[in-house]
């Protein structure tokens, strides 16, 4: 009978032999545990499909779990100060700063300077995980920012695709009949609501960085604000409960035949092509405003902790560039690769529906990375925004709060 | 079988010890020796907790903004808190959000308790339905009724489309108003049965002679419920207030969860004002600012609530 030792040294020298039948990326083994913010089905299937994969070829597991957007940073913030970090967690390039600066995640440029996959992904991809020339994860996948609409609510009113504000105001408001409980655009003014706000300062040329601060032109955010805002109080294109309205009321309400157009993502087409009809959803660039067509090309990193094994936690956030894995995700979820090898896959460029995408990403911007800032959008501009859609602050009385809490932010 | 002297053994006395432990057990130190142990735990686990909390609004600490330090900065944060708009909306939207909530809960929990207490088939699993609500943990309760209330699929708004009551889906959650009330019926329909469990065994404990006694000399039901069942039930209620006050003033998860202190901080109290400071500015000092504010308004609360209801005095 074999002694326990024996029988330790058999087996760690069979698995010494299978690690090395299999490529280096995929060495790992043991367990990983992975923080995310999925939520939906298709998500979690795609997750699903690239940790199986990961399995299979590493013979590691993955454990993960899924914290709610909106709770995530809590949850990071209390397991940096009390411990209980994972081994490997997803970032966002809005977040970077703020995580970092808890130190919830640990440099790894170092092994992404030997990595193969390296130049496989743009500059932009690594820029927007970078901070002070540390790279601090590796691209999963990308969202591309656009446009949904109702195509066949634009070719009965025979409705141009607009190209700029100006244009898109326009046809808000044809497709708008309040009285049958029709809205042109359907605006997203509760949690997350920022992230737009940010594109439509930024369009009108309302924020200016540098050296790692933001300042704010008041007159453009008075434009800005009040354009967007006059969707909603002049125009009356977006539906009533807009202020509270988060993503799946914006999902909800576009897929009910409430409203015509919502911005969002490419992660939400398998969503909405698996609820509505063939033919009535088209996609289209963002908009330009008077300053600048923004739309954001936001990738969505994984990073490692520094707890627990560095090399399986490397093994597999690397392991989501992998062509399978990329290509999975996508099948699942829409969720571009991040990779610019497997976005130019015919699967991708053959397919019109994404050539709205395509070209975004050619002109398509990170988020601004400035430590204070997510807080200050989150905080102040969404809560002033809200704050003139129901009519208890002004557009004037707003930008000058978001000025002033900008300049507190950022000294 | 004993063991008697004979067994070879000499019986325990404690020695030198055993013998100081017995001389001290009889001065008039030896209780507050014993509760030693006891408060040891308490100072570690409430006092120290508290005093840190306390010490943190005196201090400067951004987890995010480590070139500031965590120095000392005195009254800073309190008079930040002062000029702060935010703090004063949130200060009176607490106000309204507890009373209002408080009030509706115990007159639920009130009416609930009095039809439950009686005899009869159904009473156990009538009890049973009552407290339900209360089962459910406050995010799945948020959750639930957002969906419930929602502008386009929501099953409130088809009833009362249905019943005539309104004449299309109403955005409960959009207007500072609604969304402040809907909010408060929601933590209601939620918090009832703390109050419907403990006056249900307030009126339990109500001797019954006292009613036929009062029915005796001619006392209707509400005289009985007046004079007897109310008197009864004022430590109970007296309690149970100040308890569902704390708590309601110190838990912002349903807010966050149904209108994330929205639309424009119309819904916004002060626990959520401190754990969006601490958790999305990572301006732990302001935080505790806000909280040390939170505990110094129960304190008085507590004070002059229990003064008012009088039920300290004999």
């Amino acid at each position: 009978m074999q002694s326990r030792r024996q029988f330790l040294a058999t087996t760690s020298g069979a698995a010494a032999l299978a690690i090395a039948g299999i490529p280096r990326q995929a060495r790992a083994a043991g367990a990983v545990s992975y923080w995310h913010h999925f939520t939906s089905q298709t998500e979690m299937a795609g997750l699903a499909d690239v940790a199986a994969l990961f399995e299979a070829a590493s013979g590691a597991t993955v454990s993960s779990e899924g914290i709610p957007n909106a709770q995530y940073m809590s949850k990071v913030t209390t397991a940096s100060v009390a411990g209980g970090l994972p081994e490997t967690l997803m970032v966002t390039s809005e977040r970077l700063p703020d995580i970092a600066a808890l130190g919830a995640i640990a440099a790894v440029t170092d092994r992404i300077d030997d990595w193969a996959h390296k130049d496989n992904f743009t500059a932009d991809a690594w820029d927007g995980i970078s901070l002070e020339g540390e790279a601090y994860g590796v691209p999963a996948f990308s969202f591309v920012n656009w446009v949904y609409y109702r195509k066949d609510w634009f070719d009965e009113l025979n409705l141009k695709v607009p190209d700029t504000y100006e244009e898109f105001q326009e046809v808000a408001i044809a497709l708008s009949d309040p009285s049958k409980g029709r809205y042109g655009f359907g605006l997203r003014g509760g949690d997350g609501g920022q992230n737009y706000l940010l594109d439509v300062l930024e369009s009108y040329g309302a924020l200016n960085y540098a050296d790692g601060k933001a300042t704010l032109d008041t007159d453009a955010a008075r434009a800005a604000m009040g354009w967007y805002a006059g969707l909603a109080t002049e125009h009356n294109a977006v539906p009533p409960s807009a202020a509270n309205d988060s993503y799946r009321q914006m999902m909800e309400g576009f897929k009910t035949g409430q409203t015509g157009m919502i911005w969002h993502h490419t992660g939400s087409l398998i969503e909405l092509s698996e609820a509505m009809e063939e033919g009535q959803i088209g996609t289209m660039m963002r908009p330009a405003g008077p300053a600048a067509r923004i739309a954001r090309v936001n990738y969505l990193y994984n990073s490692i902790s520094g707890k627990g094994d560095m090399d399986a936690a490397w093994d597999w956030i690397s392991f989501w560039a992998e062509p399978d894995a990329a290509i999975a995700l996508l099948e699942a979820t829409g969720y571009f690769p991040a990779t610019s090898a497997v976005a130019s896959d015919p699967r991708i460029t053959g397919n019109d529906i994404y050539t709205a995408a395509l070209e975004t990403l050619k002109i398509g911007v990170g988020s601004p990375k400035i430590v204070g800032f997510s807080g200050w959008l989150s905080g102040t501009v969404l809560s002033e925004f809200q704050k003139i859609l129901v009519g208890t602050s002004n557009v004037e009385d707003a930008v000058d709060r978001m000025a002033r809490e900008l300049d507190k932010e950022m000294r | 079988m004993g063991v008697g002297v004979d067994s070879g053994r000499r019986p325990f006395t404690g020695g030198r010890l055993g013998r100081a432990i017995g001389a001290m057990s009889e001065t008039r130190s030896w209780p507050f020796l014993l509760i030693v142990p006891s408060l040891l735990v308490i100072l570690l686990v409430v006092l120290y907790p508290t005093l840190h909390g306390i010490s943190l609004s005196f201090r400067e600490m951004r987890l995010t903004r480590p070139d500031l330090g965590t120095g000392f900065v005195g009254l800073r944060h309190y008079v930040d808190l002062w000029h702060d708009d935010i703090f004063w909306r949130s200060l009176a939207n607490t106000f309204k959000w507890v009373t209002l909530a408080v009030s509706l809960e115990l007159a639920m929990g009130m009416i609930s308790a009095l039809a439950l207490n009686r005899e009869g088939p159904l009473m156990r699993i009538c009890t049973v339905l009552v407290l339900l609500p209360w089962f459910l943990p406050n995010v799945v309760a948020a959750n639930m009724w957002a969906l419930m209330l929602d502008a386009r699929l929501g099953v409130v708004n088809e009833l009362l489309v249905r019943m005539g009551l309104i004449d299309s889906y109403v955005a409960w959650f959009a207007t500072p108003t609604s969304g402040l009330l809907a909010a408060v019926f929601i933590e209601a329909w939620h918090g009832y049965p703390f109050f419907t469990l403990l006056i249900l065994a307030g009126l339990k404990a109500i001797p019954k002679d006292l009613y036929q006694a009062a029915s005796v000399d001619g006392a209707g039901s509400y005289q009985a419920f007046r004079n007897i069942t109310l008197p009864m039930l004022r430590m109970i209620v007296v309690t149970a207030v100040i308890l569902r006050v704390i708590s309601l003033a110190n838990s912002p998860e349903l807010l966050l969860i149904l209108t994330g202190g929205g639309p424009g901080d119309s819904t916004q109290v002060i626990s959520l004002y401190a754990f969006k400071t601490a958790y999305e500015s990572f301006d732990f000092g302001y935080a505790g600012a806000l909280s040390v504010v939170t505990l110094l308004l129960l304190m008085v609360f507590c004070v002059i609530y229990l003064r008012v209801s009088r039920v300290l005095e004999k």
